[in-house]
Parts: structure tokens; sequence; C-alpha cells
């Protein structure tokens, strides 16, 4: 592609450049403070003087991170949360996505479950009900029921977006495979999900940002703190204290807890794994997205 | 359409093996029945120690990020549960720990869900509504028979109160906790350093107020040669302008005292000129002390940022804040962290504004705002109370090390301070200062169990001379822990006992069945009226409708209501 | 032809899926029934009392419920509008840009922001727009007076728009960006031969190549109508704002949680999901109707 080169493009040219670069530079922003929180000293921080460079660098909140255990149960129980969640929801996906993508004359009865579907994404009967259910099952404090909640709380999303992939695939792969006389497990497994890598990636990724940043049923499912995902813990620590319920040793607590840089710190490293992760699916991502909701 | 029903049958269907499920769990006690518990025990030892082991599911409030307890130690598995069964043979068990608001959501979650622990801690609200949901058993008998003489002591000084929080149709439904009377008396807290620089005297009225704040933000105070400093600091976003009948203590960054200086006492029921109950928030005196406010604020005295600001604490801890409001234990709030970051700052505190009439009349907390309750069937509804009676029994013999966990792991514990513990404490500590009393002289002070310790470590943070409270009389760095507790008592409760002063109570501390409905939406209006008359963002002809408003949303209705349930 | 046999392992494939939609999603609406009773949680969803509608004639009556109602919406189709806008002026930005580099990177980062929480970014919105903070600095470069910002209720559904555009800008540019890379790069060159400008280039080649997409999102983001966003709302309001920025489900919250009214709370859910219900209905048919296409 070839373009004139004007002194007015160039003009445009280095504007655009401008602009993106400093919009661009606004989205690392929060990550920059936090980091610059986490190395500063506590008064500094606690007093709002950090801004873009740390106040009185040190290490000493990662140092303390280190002897934290909670912090590390945590921290695994999160892994496993996604590790479990993310194959869930490969599995389920792949699984309702292909005969819903048929049409509804291939396939009788395919626009029943796909409104069943749509359903069961628009309606929900509140936490009550639903702790409930997983008392009922006896899957309190166990990562099934984050797992499996989470699952059944994204699987319609993720459906709707593969399912919408699967039926932009060009037919004749399918008449292809019914010539050779393939069966719908042959088409699916050998033919479709090899071509589905995009939005495989995209739904695995959605679902690892999901499991990795969802709290409240950690709150609400793990009875005890041993129990909780790295967010539920995060949660804890900016979730605000009201001192008007408070006995006197909670204010000993108050002051001793507050603690911005630590809390910044752990932040931080909570941080990382999503944001390590999304380069390596980026380049899978682009087109799945894309594909799953758009026929050009 | 054949299709949905048959769904919606299946969901009913679900929905009755559920609720039969959960029904029968909660019926299966594995423990004795209440009459062979009854039989088996000896009568009404408040400490006696169960033959066989008893157990007991509870809820606690656990930070997940405290680190204070030993290696090894859990928060069920700690000094405090080893002395529990030791001394009484009693399993304790968390159905579910969490901290601050989560751990309200979690009590919601559980009274909604009818999954209750065998025992928890609630507030004032939860408590009315376990009542109403008949979820909780009837403790008279429990308290009568079992409650220590020392705690028993404690709830009756209270005159009434702490037994009348916890009374539903002449049941005794919870065990009340008694908190010290102090923490509901809001003080203003001052930079002394900022007014010597400046030459001024700590303001008495609304006037003076207004004039310290004002050479707070123009003569620069901290000497920095910029104008960045904040007259009167407001509350954080989420804070309360003041403190209301339902919490009623510890309102920090309000304008607690700023209101009763105009003897407004909005939030609380008082009674009105005819004797019917009226709620403070729609009378005259809360329209001045609102117009007042926004006066200062409109002068830009006090902190532009005022509810908005996420943590109020912030300018007060980096030297930018010259006054607040808030009662008495300020080091353990962001003294600690103020003193730390500047050891010239040198917060004082006083029984100030004035009202017109030359007196400072604070309004009055309930002694009592949290509650043990007991599960309806529990077979051992006594066991929370011999908790509580061993709690406070081994913390009178300092049994318990708090560098090996706060006493906050002890299950179920609720404070129980004798009314004036802040006061007391205040004159012991000046009387063994002055020489004219010992530490011996307090040694076996039962009823104020932190005496003895705090006296061992005065004279390591306090120097001489003894009478006076400016920071640089202290030495906090010998022992932070033991500074911010006395510092806390000596300056913020000084004025608690150097001043004469008349409390305003509320006529009642807890909500009415009405309530129920219509509070929300009715506080809702109000907090947001309020902020924006203050912040200029409505005029204050604003209140005139919003006292329309809100008697015609409810609220005559509910002071109806509240006149009845007084009547009773 | 041959895949009349297929149907049955169609079935086998979907009852994975619907077993957890079932157990997770359906079985806990139960819950619903809630809003047509006198709760009481000590006997239970089948032994409490029935009221009919009382809830809902509650709910109704209440200005408030108007009142959120109202700024949902408004939020939220504020919202809807700019985040179909700022991604794609982003995206034809980020196409004009010729430094593949740069335009790489610019790319990886501005997602950035998507994968952390509100819990963490709203604070760090609300230090950006503090009294001494930043914003209020710059903009005295130009002389005018700080701002309290978050106390104005005016401004305060603007800066939530625009702090959620700034969050998923990024992540929405994707679609744009896979769209732009299907137009035919024949059409530039052709149009280049002809003497067109980049702005005619933009207008009459670009524009037109992504329109099918840009429709299609407008038509699917009509299902968040009522979603104004809990989490970032949460985190940022305060009762300054309550006439402009509270949200259903901010409102629910409050009710349920702080003063324990279940039904009530659970009356206004339902509300919620029947007209979320509608509207996704309405966007599939205009999704069909003006770009022949089924969502789902």
């Amino acid at each position: 592609m070839v373009r004139d080169r004007t002194f007015g493009n160039r003009v445009t040219d280095i504007v655009l450049i401008v602009i993106l670069v400093f919009i661009t530079l606004s989205c690392v922003l929060p990550i920059w403070y936090t980091l610059s929180l986490s190395l500063s000293s506590n008064s500094a921080a606690a007093a709002g003087q950090v801004w873009l460079w740390p106040v009185d660098f040190n290490f000493n909140a990662y140092a303390q991170i280190l002897n934290d255990n909670q912090f590390f149960r945590s921290f695994w129980t999160s892994t496993e949360r996604v590790l479990l969640g993310v194959a869930l929801n490969f599995t389920m996906v792949v699984l309702m996505s292909y005969p819903l993508s048929r049409t509804a004359r291939e396939f009788k009865g395919r626009n029943v479950f796909m409104w069943i579907l749509i359903f069961t994404m628009l309606f929900n009967g509140g936490l009550i009900p639903l702790y409930l259910t997983i008392k009922e099952l006896n899957m309190l404090n166990s990562i099934w029921a984050l797992v499996l909640v989470g699952g059944a709380q994204t699987l319609v999303f993720n459906v709707i977006l593969t399912m919408n992939f699967f039926r932009n695939l060009p037919k004749e792969l399918d008449e292809a495979a019914l010539v050779d006389g393939a069966g719908p497990w042959y088409i699916l497994f050998k033919i479709y999900i090899p071509l589905a890598v995009p939005v495989l990636a995209t739904v695995s990724l959605f679902s690892i940002v999901y499991h990795w940043n969802e709290f409240l049923y950690g709150l609400i499912f793990m009875t005890r703190e041993q129990f909780y995902p790295l967010q539920t813990y995060i949660q804890q620590l900016v979730v605000s204290v009201d001192p008007s319920t408070m006995s006197e040793a909670q204010y000993r607590r108050l002051s001793e807890l507050s603690n911005r840089t630590l809390d910044a710190a752990k932040i931080f490293i909570a941080m990382l794994p999503v944001l390590l992760v999304y380069p390596f699916l980026q380049r899978f991502f682009i087109h799945g997205i894309t594909l799953g909701s758009v026929k050009e | 359409m054949k299709n949905k029903s048959r769904w919606f049958a299946l969901v009913l269907a679900c929905s009755v093996v559920l609720g039969a499920c959960s029904n029968e769990a909660n019926n299966t006690p594995a423990e004795p029945t209440p009459e062979q518990s009854a039989k088996s025990n000896e009568p009404a030892d408040p400490f006696g120690r169960y033959e066989e082991p008893v157990k007991i599911s509870i809820s606690i409030e656990v930070d997940p990020t405290d680190n204070e307890l030993p290696q090894g130690d859990t928060p069920l598995e700690n000094q405090y549960t080893r002395q529990i069964k030791e001394a009484l043979n009693v399993d304790v068990d968390h159905q579910f720990a969490a901290s601050g608001q989560n751990l309200r959501q979690r009590i919601s979650l559980a009274i909604a869900s009818n999954d209750l622990p065998d025992a928890m801690v609630v507030n004032a609200v939860e408590l009315r509504q376990m009542v109403e949901a008949d979820q909780i058993a009837d403790l008279t008998e429990v308290y009568e028979q079992y409650a220590s003489p020392d705690i028993k002591t404690i709830i009756e000084k209270t005159n009434g109160a702490a037994l009348e929080a916890v009374t539903f149709d002449g049941k005794m439904m919870a065990l009340p906790g008694v908190q010290a009377n102090a923490d509901g008396i809001h003080l203003m807290w001052i930079r002394q350093d900022w007014l010597d620089k400046l030459n001024l005297e700590p303001p008495t009225t609304m006037a003076e107020l207004e004039m310290v704040a004002r050479a707070f933000v123009e003569n620069d105070p901290d000497g920095n040669g910029q104008r960045d400093t904040i007259g009167i600091t407001g509350p954080e976003s989420g804070g309360k302008l003041y403190a209301n009948f339902l919490e009623s203590k510890n309102n920090l960054y309000g304008f607690d005292p700023v209101f009763s200086a105009h003897d407004a006492f909005p939030g609380y029921w008082l009674e009105g000129e005819d004797g019917k109950p009226v709620y403070g928030s729609i009378l005259p005196e809360t329209r001045e002390a609102l117009a007042s406010l926004r006066d200062l604020y409109a002068k830009g005295l006090i902190d532009p940022e005022m509810g908005v600001r996420n943590k109020a604490d912030e300018p007060i801890i980096a030297g930018k804040s010259g006054i607040f409001f808030a009662p008495w234990w300020m080091a353990y709030g962001p003294l600690t962290n103020a003193v730390k970051n500047n050891m010239e700052a040198n917060w004082q505190a006083y029984a100030l504004p004035l009202n017109n009439d030359g007196e400072f009349k604070p309004h009055a907390a309930t002694p009592s705002t949290e509650f043990v309750v007991v599960r309806k069937d529990y077979a051992h509804p006594e066991v929370p109370m011999k908790l509580l009676n061993n709690l406070f029994k081994n913390e009178q013999e300092n049994t318990f090390d708090p560098s090996k966990g706060g006493p906050g792991y002890y299950p179920l514990r609720v404070v129980y301070a004798p009314s004036d513990e802040i006061e007391f404490s205040v004159q012991a500590f000046r009387e063994v200062l002055s020489g004219s009393k010992t530490a011996e002289d307090f040694a076996d002070n039962k009823a104020y169990k932190l005496l003895p310790s705090d006296i061992a470590s005065l004279k390591t943070i306090k120097n001489e001379p003894y009478d006076s409270m400016d920071i640089s009389t202290w030495n906090p760095e010998a022992n932070w822990g033991a500074w911010t507790r006395t510092y806390s008592l000596m300056v913020g409760g000084g004025p608690l006992v150097d001043t004469e002063y008349n409390e305003v109570p509320s006529l009642l501390y807890e909500q009415t069945p009405l309530m129920e409905s219509r509070w929300v939406n009715l506080r809702k209006l109000e907090d947001e009226t309020f902020l924006r008359i203050i912040m200029g963002a409505a005029p204050l002809e604003t209140f005139d409708s919003f006292v329309e408003n809100w008697k015609r949303q409810g609220g005559d209705q509910i002071a109806l209501e509240v006149a009845e349930s007084l009547a009773e | 032809m041959r895949m009349k046999g297929f149907a049955k392992h169609y079935y086998l494939m979907l009852i994975p899926g619907l077993l957890l939609l079932f157990i997770f999603s359906i079985i806990p609406m139960f819950g619903i029934i809630i809003s047509f009773q006198y709760f009481n949680p000590g006997k239970g969803i089948l032994g409490s009392d029935w009221a009919g509608l009382e809830h809902f004639r509650y709910m109704f009556l209440l200005k408030d419920t108007q009142e959120v109602f109202v700024n949902t919406l408004v939020i939220a189709s504020m919202k809807i509008v700019a985040n179909l806008i700022a991604p794609l002026m982003f995206a034809l930005m980020l196409n004009e840009l010729r430094l593949m580099i740069l335009r790489r990177w610019i790319q990886t980062i501005v997602y950035l922001p998507h994968f952390l929480s509100w819990v963490i970014l709203g604070g760090i919105v609300l230090d950006l727009f503090s009294y001494n903070g930043p914003v209020n600095q710059l903009t005295a470069l130009f002389g005018s007076q700080p701002k309290v910002f978050f106390a104005d209720s005016e401004l305060f559904p603007l800066l939530v728009v625009g702090s959620d555009v700034w969050k998923e800008f990024g992540f929405g540019t994707i679609i744009y960006l896979a769209a732009l890379t299907g137009i035919n790069p024949a059409l530039y060159e052709a149009a280049n031969i002809d003497g067109a400008g980049r702005w005619r280039s933009l207008w009459h080649i670009t524009l037109p190549g992504i329109r099918t997409t840009a429709v299609l999102l407008a038509v699917l983001s009509l299902g968040n109508v009522l979603n104004a966003g809990f989490d970032q709302i949460f985190n940022l309001y305060n009762p300054l704002v309550y006439s402009t920025g509270d949200i259903i489900d901010t409102w629910v919250y409050r009710t349920g949680l702080l003063n324990l009214q279940y039904e009530l709370a659970t009356a206004v859910g339902l509300l919620k999901s029947v007209v979320g219900f509608l509207l996704i209905s309405v966007s599939y048919y205009l999704a069909y109707r003006f770009v022949n296409y089924r969502i789902f």
C-alpha cells in the first residue's frame, strides 16, 4: 500500500502518534501507580504523598509478603480455580456450541435450547437460594463451588460466541466430511476444533480473567479465610471498616493493619498473572472475537 | 408452552426437595437434647466445666490478612480456644469467618437462608430481624442463672439500657455487650502547635472556630509557603455527618460537636415541645447548624473534598489538616501515623465548641451495640454466656497474652467495659503520675481490667512535666503500643474528666417495624440533602422541602410508631 | 440426508452443559418466589406467607425506584454509545499509524485496564480527580479553579462513563481492528490512484467496510441497557451524587444487605431481569431485521 507523503500527512502522523502514545500511557498508569505505592514507605503512602515515583524507596512490603502463608494459600487456590475453570469451560463450551450451531432444520429443538440458555443468562434468584443449593450439594468450602457456579454463569455468553464462530465456518467442510461418512463427534473434534483455535483461545482468556478476578463467590461459598481465593483476600484489604460498632481490640487492629504499602504490593502481585498470560493468548485472540460476532 | 410449564414443575419439585433437606438438616442435633443437658449439669455454675465435651459453632470476625498469631496457631487453635477447652471443655468451631462489611453480608446471608451457627455476635438491626423470624432462643433464664456477678453488675449499671435493647415481649433474646460511654462523645481534635504558632487559643464558640479555621487555611500554619492546608476535616466518602440513633458512637470526622453547639441533634429521636417523639434531623436547630456549616464550607474553611475523599485521615496524617471531630481514641486512629510522620504534630482534644449557653452538650450513645444470639434449637444455650464469663474473668486475671493474638480471636467476644472506664483510667493515671497513688493501689481493681498493665508502662512513655500533655513531653518511640493507648486516654479522655457536661440521649436506639421497610430510603434522602446543602450543591431552602418529603414518605408514621413503642 | 441420525448425538453433547445450568442456574431461581412473599427466614420459602404483588406495588410507588431506574438507563445508554464510538475512533487512528512496532505495542498495552477490577481502579480514579490531584493541577494551568469532581451530581454520570470508556476501549478496539483487516487493500490502492486523500478513503472505504460490525455491536449491546456497572459505581459514588448516580444494582445491594429487605430487593432484581429479557429479544429481532443476522 503506497500513499503519498505530503507535509500535511506528516503532521497528521505526528499528531496521531502523540495522541496514541498519550492514551496508551494512561493505560499503564494504574499498574505503575500501584507499583510505586508498594515500593514506598508506609507513612508516605498513607499520607497520599506517593504519585508517579516511590517515596523512601524500599522492598519491605515484598519481604513481608514472603512470610504471609495465607497470601500464598490464596494464590494457589486461585491458580487451581483458574485451571479447573478453564478446563471445564472449554469442554462444556465446545460440546454445547456445536449442536447449537446447527440450523433449526438440522437439529430440531435447537431454538428451544437456545432460548433456555438466554433465559438462564438473564434471570437469577439472588444469592440466598444459590447459597442454599451449594450447601445442599455439600460444596461449601470446596473449590468446585467456585468452578461450577462460575462456569454456569459464564457458559452461555461463551457458547454464543463460539457457536457464532462455528456457524460461520464454510459449509463445504461439513459436506465433504459427510460424504466421507464422518459422524458428528468426528466432525466436531477433527474438523471444527482445529479451526476454532482463535475463538477457543478467546473464550479461555475470558474464563481465566473471570475466575482470577471474581471475589464475591469466594466470600459467600468459602466460610473460612484459609479457603479464600486471592481476589477475595485482596477485597478484604480494601473493604471499608465501620467504626461505629468497633470495640477497642478492633481499633487497635485498625491502626496496626492500615498498611497501604503492603496492600499495594499484594495487589500488584495479584495483577501480574493475568497481565502475563494475556500477551501469549493475544495473537489467537483478535481473530476469535471478530469471527465470533460478525459475518462479513 | 408445554415445555415451559414442565420446567417450572421441575424447579418447584427441586425446591421442595431442597427445602425438605434443609429442614431435616436443622432438626438433627448431634448433641443431647435440652432436657438431657439441663439434667446432667449441676445447677447453674457460671464457670462450670462440662464433663462431656460440648460443641459450639460460631461466627467470628477475623481479618484473613491478620498476621499476629504465633507460628502454628490458627484462628481455631490458639491460646483462647485452648484455654476454653481446658476450663469449660467446650470445642469451638467456626461456621464462618469474615471481617468488616463482608461479615455483615455473611450474617445477612446466614439469617436469610436460615443456615445459622449455634451462636453469633450481631448488631441491633440483625437482632431484630432474627427475633421476628423466630430464629433465636429466649435467654432470660440463661442470663439469670449463668451470668457472672461481674457481668451482671456492668449490665445493670447501664440503667436498664443494655437489657432494654435485648428485651422483646418481656423476653431476653440476646446477651448485650456494654461499651464505655466515652465512645459516643465526640470531641474537637486540634493542632495545638499550629494554634501556638499563630498565637491563637482553642476556639470555644462557633465564631471562634471560624476564626481559627480561617487562620489555619490562610496563614500557612505548616510553614511551607503554600496555601495548602485544610481548616476542618469532614467525613470521608460513605462517612456520616453525625452519629445517629442506630449507630450512635465512634463517628470519625463528622460534625457532631458543631451540631450540638447549635443544640441540634440530627439522627436522634428527641422529645418534642408537645412531649411527643420527634426526629432531630427535621428540627429548626438542625437547619441552623446546616446553615452555619454551609457558610464555613463556602468560605473554604472545611475540606473542599469532604464526603468525596476516600480516606479522610490522609490529610491528618500528612499534616495538612488542623481540626477534626472524633471520640477519645484517636491515637488508635490517624494520630499514630501523623506523629510518626512528624514528631511535632501536637494533636490535643477539647470538649468544644460550646453552645450559646456556654455548655458542651454532646449526644449520648447507647451502651450496647453488639449482641450475642443463640440459635433456637441449640442444645446448650448457656454455653455462650459461660464463654463470656470465662473471658471476663481471665481478662481480669491477665491470663491471655495479647501479643499472641488479640482478644478478637476469643469466640463470641463482646466488650464488657464499665461505662466510665475511660474517665476512671484517666484519673488513675493522673494520681499515679502526681504520686498520690501507686500501681499497687490499682492492682486488684477487677472491673478495669487493663489498668494494671497500663500503669506499669506509664512512665516509660510519659516524660515530665506530668501535667503537660504536649507531644514533646511524650516518648512514643519507647513503646508505640503503650503510647497509643495512654495518649488516647490522657489526651482524648482528659476533656471528659475536666468538663462538666450533660448528655442528650436518643429516646430509642433500635428500629421499629415500619423502619425496616422505610428507613433506607429516608436515610438516603437525609444524607443526600444535608451533604448537598453543606457543600452548596443545593440551596438552604431545600431543608424545608426535605422536612415535607421526609414526613410524607413515612417519617410521620414512623414517629407515631416510635411514640407507641415508647409508651409500652 | 446422512445427518438424520445425528440428533441423538446432539442431545448427548448438550447434556453436560444443560446439567450444569440446571443445577447452578435454574434450581436457584426458586428464590424469585421471595418477591411474592412476606419472607420469613425462620419459616423458609415454603412456609412464608404470600404477599401477591404487594412488593411490586410498593416498588412502583417508591420515588427511589423510579430514580434508580432512570439513572440506570441514562448511565447505561451513555456507556453503550460511548463504548461503540471510542473504540471505533481508536481503531481508526491505530489503523492510520504506519509504525508497525509502535502499533503492536499500543495494541497490547491498551487492553491492560480491562483486566483490572474496579476495586483496584476505583481508588486510582478517585485519586486522579481529587482536589489536589493531577487533573485539577492540569486545569489550574489554564486558570480554572480546582473542583471537587466527584461531589458534582451533574458531572458524576459523565465521569462514570468516561472512566468506563477508558477501561474498556482497548478491549473494544479488537473487534474493529479485526474488521478493518478484513477490508480489501486493493480498494485503498484504487482510491489512491484516483487521487483520493486520506480522509476521503476513510469516508468512502473504511467506514462502509465496518458498517455491519458497528450496527451489530450496537444492536447486541441493547441487552445491557439495565447494566450500568455495579462494581464501578459502588467504588466511586457517595451520597452527594445519589440523585444521578444511584443505580438499580447499588440500590438493591443496600436494600438487601444493609436493611435486610430481601423481598423488595428480589422484586427489583426480577423486574430488571424481565426488562433485560425483553430487550435481548428486541435486539435479536433488530439484528435479524437490519443486518439479517441471527445473534443466537
